[in-house]
């Protein structure tokens, strides 16, 4: 990621290509007699009017339509405190029924049910949506910005959360939610004769869709929707964990993916993926299971952890200590915890060089870990510290995670694990860390950022009683369970007898459990309650971010004009940037032509590049969500044709939402932005928002197809022969024909986008259609390749029939979009010049093209090798 | 002051390089991992060699690391002017900040490559 040349830099004005583009032009960065020019107040009122006009919230019942990141993201945080609710609910009823010895309050089958769906809804639907929602609600604050890139893509991203959730969550209700447990290990999920881990599967599949579309969306929005200004080094470390988290999504959802597909390939077709008898292996599931589920735990850790970055300044009233430092330990946090998944499996028989690995990796994040919590405290030592009450739930939350932290590092060790696996001891550690790594500092975020969100403030007495419920239910709760579980008591049991030593430490933890429960109703009450008139001081905390300059009451449009940034406190260290930017004396004040538009800047240095035209409120995502979900649930009961009829649907949802509203071709290809900077309105290629998400979308689909090769791989060393010695095998020559037919497609594509720019339209359409051609061709040689295999007998078959049918799939995608751009060159949506869309095509073609060329080799050319 | 007067390069505005340190750990981390496994897995020879190889491994990325590490320092350059806090909108701080922070990556990634080589030496074995 290296940044564009500077403004006025000549080299600046030719793209990949050597053709002429666009840039910005004018005086950059702004002179000090433009910062302090006076600023004439009847003009400012008039555009602010037209801005206020082009940012309108849609009334009544078009509310629902909005896709403002105030709106979606508040909407998004609800949902998931309610469902973090229910899982909380299932948590109670379970402790009643493990208060008493011989209980029998509920059935084992139902106990089943609640502590799968417990751990499942805690993680899928309340932990990392409530990131992502957070994220969604405040980051364009943090950042000055208008906006998210991409609404629409958020709207649609919360429309789908809320349908999976319900769906998921729903299915308790007809006792037939999944029963064998949150991390669903096969065998015994894969001959349950239920529906339970088929709605497991597909509905949490289709929640991670939603995931990633808000990681995308998050990682554009922090390097691309920055204010002028806004260096790296001068982000907010909130920016920062947002950054690492959303890279870390990209890589870590994927493998579930990869798994999940393999899983409901078994579920419902009997391809035995996980069956030993067919050379199958259970074991995959784990690795591909944990590979997701260990850096998830740091997904959920992190953004606490940067919401807690944000008060511990506030709270000492000085820039954070070792801001380097913190940053170091966020990337290094998030690589590291890539290298800890086995410590998962430490009881599965692997070598013990292997778990050593493992055990090693674990160790060596303490490091990084350890180094945030001490610029924390040097921050908090070096300031004059108000004892906010957000800072209280901080501080309860470094106590609780600091000992959850400790039993972490006991476990990391293979001998201990061995101990202790599957015990209460693994409860109690993991909600040490979850607990005081995620609920404690986002309930302090949203003491903290409440005035932000709801101009109001919640109450200080009814915090801290909430607080301490919460802190002491949550030791008596937990801290016996250390105890249990070393006395021996396994994990997800209904019941035990009475007299070994657990009954008194089990009714503690039932006890505790309420108390929790009542600290977290008068935290959901102080939430909910209403509040009276709206706050009058708008930087209550005295905080030095951006966020502080919001509007009371709420304007729609997120800042009033996008500021000019030059500190990592602006409030502290500029003043004056908060009357400047009410005033509109920075960039974008005006909407003169009713648009909804936000300042797109280059990635390191935060220089202005362009104009972009945001999407406003539509009922396309939600519909495109609604399909979407037809298309994940179905399937579940067996319904593939209305699900294919659902996919379709949706696909044509997302081609008229793109179609109409988004690379529009501007009425002007240079717009005025204030201060003596013209900006382009229209960019293509690595300028363009559009094109990083394809990119970084794109990214998380390599990983996908990356762990269903490593599926290969896995099978090759984990038994005896792979590919079994009589196997039949891929027909070669149709392998290479789908190879060359694949080369074929790209290569059209790739030169259409240059004969394109160059006026060659008709060439471009002719390559466009016969690259499309060619991609479907290929998809069909390879299919047919294997189509003489039995996938049900093996799984090498198996395998290799996934993978043809993953790249098949991929196939049509690229073909829309050739297709998407051919329509565009005839009804005029493209343009020699206007051309974003073909590369954004080009750009999905070369991931394409990798996946199909190693698809060709793994089906055709690997198993001979091996 | 002298450090304006630097070439502020490309290489100086790239967020990858700032974190190439890690990602050597990684690779690191994955071909240790899965040579230990295939190893153990096909039976490939006695665990001494293993260790050997791994070690090899061990040698090559502290070396790469330890490069990219002082091309890093020289990036943040702390000893012309002392500077460890990188809190301007200017060219310099930037170039320092992510030298800064590369450097730091490159120290953690060079313990962590220690880390994982630790097993081979005091637990090479695949029972």
């Amino acid at each position: 990621m290296t940044d564009a040349p500077r403004i006025g830099d000549t080299s600046a004005r030719r793209d990949l290509e050597k053709h002429e583009v666009r840039v910005a032009e004018g005086t950059y960065p702004p002179t000090e007699e433009m910062l302090s020019a006076p600023i004439d107040p009847e003009e400012s009122r008039a555009t602010a009017d037209r801005l206020l006009k082009a940012w309108y919230a849609p009334q009544g019942w078009r509310y629902w339509s909005a896709v403002n990141n105030s709106e979606v993201g508040l909407w998004y945080a609800l949902t998931s405190f309610v469902f973090m609710l229910m899982a909380g609910g299932l948590a109670l009823v379970m402790r009643l029924q493990l208060a008493v010895p011989d209980n029998d309050l509920i059935s084992a089958d139902r106990f089943n049910q609640f502590f799968t769906m417990h751990g499942s809804a805690m993680m899928f639907l309340f932990a990392v949506p409530m990131f992502e929602a957070i994220s969604i609600l405040l980051l364009p604050a943090f950042l000055g910005a208008r906006d998210m890139p991409f609404p629409r893509l958020s709207a649609y991203g919360f429309w789908a959360f809320l349908i999976g959730g319900v769906f998921i969550m729903g299915s308790l209700l007809f006792g037939a939610a999944p029963a064998a447990g949150w991390f669903m290990y096969p065998p015994l999920s894969t001959i349950d004769e239920g529906v339970g881990p088929d709605i497991w599967l597909l509905g949490l599949s289709f929640i991670e869709v939603a995931s990633i579309a808000a990681a995308v969306e998050l990682i554009v929005g922090t390097i691309k929707c920055r204010p002028p200004g806004m260096r790296i080094n001068l982000m907010p470390l909130y920016a920062w964990y947002v950054l690492v988290v959303g890279v870390m999504i990209l890589f870590a959802f994927p493998p579930l993916i990869a798994g999940d597909f393999l899983f409901e390939l078994q579920r419902s077709f009997d391809w035995p993926f996980f069956d030993p008898a067919r050379g199958g292996d259970p074991l995959l599931w784990q690795h591909l299971f944990w590979i997701f589920g260990h850096p998830e735990v740091y997904i959920v850790f992190l953004p606490s952890i940067a919401v807690a970055a944000m008060i511990v300044p506030a709270a000492a009233q000085r820039p954070m200590v070792g801001y380097n430092w913190i940053v170091l330990s966020a990337v290094g946090t998030g690589f590291l915890s890539f290298g800890l998944w086995v410590h998962h499996m430490f009881t599965t028989g692997l070598p013990t060089i292997s778990l050593g690995f493992f055990s090693a990796a674990s160790e060596a994040v303490v490091i990084p870990t350890g180094i945030q919590l001490f610029a924390f405290v040097a921050t908090l030592l070096a300031g004059r510290v108000k004892m906010i009450l957000p800072m209280l739930w901080i501080a309860g939350a470094l106590a609780i995670f600091t000992a959850g932290g400790l039993t972490g590092v006991m476990v990391a060790l293979a001998p201990f694990d061995w101990q202790v696996h599957d015990s209460y001891f693994i409860v109690a550690h993991l909600h040490y860390t979850l607990f005081g790594g995620m609920v404690f500092p986002l309930i302090g975020g949203i003491y903290f950022f409440y005035p932000f969100i709801r101009k109001q403030r919640m109450s200080e007495r009814l915090g801290r009683i909430s607080f301490w419920l919460t802190f002491v239910g949550f030791n008596l709760t937990f801290l016996p369970m250390h105890l249990t579980g070393l006395l021996g008591m396994p994990r997800r049991v209904y019941t035990y007898p009475a007299g070994v030593g657990w009954d008194d430490l089990n009714m503690l933890s039932t006890i505790g459990a309420f108390v929790i429960a009542s600290g977290i109703l008068v935290f959901a009450w102080d939430l909910v309650r209403p509040k009276g008139d709206e706050m009058k001081e708008r930087n209550p905390w005295g905080a030095g971010d951006l966020m502080w300059a919001h509007d009371i009451p709420d304007k729609f449009w997120g800042v009033r004009s996008i500021p000019y940034v030059t500190s990592r406190n602006p409030l502290w260290d500029q003043p004056g940037i908060v009357e400047r930017m009410d005033a509109g004396g920075y960039y974008l004040p005006d909407a003169q032509e009713g648009l909804r538009e936000t300042i797109v800047t280059s990635a390191i240095d935060a220089q202005p590049q362009f104009v972009a035209r945001i999407t406003g409120p539509a009922w396309c995502t939600m519909w495109a969500a609604a399909f979407t979900g037809g298309a994940f649930i179905l399937p579940v009961f067996h319904m593939y044709i209305p699900a294919m009829i659902c996919a379709v649907l949706a696909t044509a949802c997302v081609i008229y939402w793109l179609w109409t509203s988004t690379a529009l071709i501007p009425e002007h290809p240079m717009k005025d932005v204030g201060m003596g900077l013209q900006l382009p309105t229209y960019v293509s290629g690595p300028s363009a928002p559009g094109w990083w998400g394809v990119f970084i979308t794109m990214l998380g689909d390599m990983t996908a197809f990356a762990s269903l090769i490593f599926g290969v791989f896995f099978y090759w060393t984990a038994s005896e022969q792979f590919p079994p010695p009589l196997a039949e095998h891929a027909d070669g020559a149709l392998v290479l024909a789908s190879a060359v037919l694949y080369g074929a497609a790209w290569g059209a594509t790739r030169v259409a986008r240059p004969l394109n720019r160059d006026g060659q339209v008709a060439l471009a359409q002719v390559l466009l259609a016969g690259g499309a051609l060619a991609a479907a061709l290929g998809a069909g040689a390879l299919v047919w390749s294997i189509l003489h295999l039995d996938p049900t007998s093996h799984v090498y078959p198996a395998i290799l029939y996934a993978i043809a049918v993953w790249t098949a799939v991929h196939t049509i995608p690229g073909i829309i979009m050739q297709f998407y751009c051919l329509a565009g060159t005839i009804f005029g949506k493209i343009r020699p010049t206007y051309d974003a869309p073909i590369w954004n095509t080009v750009l999905f073609w070369h991931f394409l093209l990798v996946t199909a060329l190693v698809a060709a080799f793994t089906i055709g050319a690997l198993p001979g090798m091996l | 002051m002298a450090a304006h007067e630097k070439p502020d390069l490309p290489a100086h505005r790239n967020l990858f390089r700032m974190i190439l340190a890690p990602t050597i750990w990684a690779i690191h981390f994955l071909l240790a991992y899965c040579t230990a496994a295939i190893w153990c897995a096909k039976d490939l020879g006695d665990p001494d060699t293993l260790t050997l190889v791994v070690t090899g491994y061990t040698v090559a990325a502290e070396v790469a690391i330890v490069f990219l590490g002082l091309k890093m320092w020289t990036q943040w350059d702390y000893l012309d002017d002392y500077d460890y806090v990188h809190s301007e909108s200017t060219d310099e701080h930037r170039r320092e900040f992510l030298g800064h922070a590369g450097f730091m990556l490159a120290c953690l990634s060079f313990v962590a490559v220690i880390f994982n080589t630790m097993p081979v030496w005091f637990a090479g074995t695949c029972l």
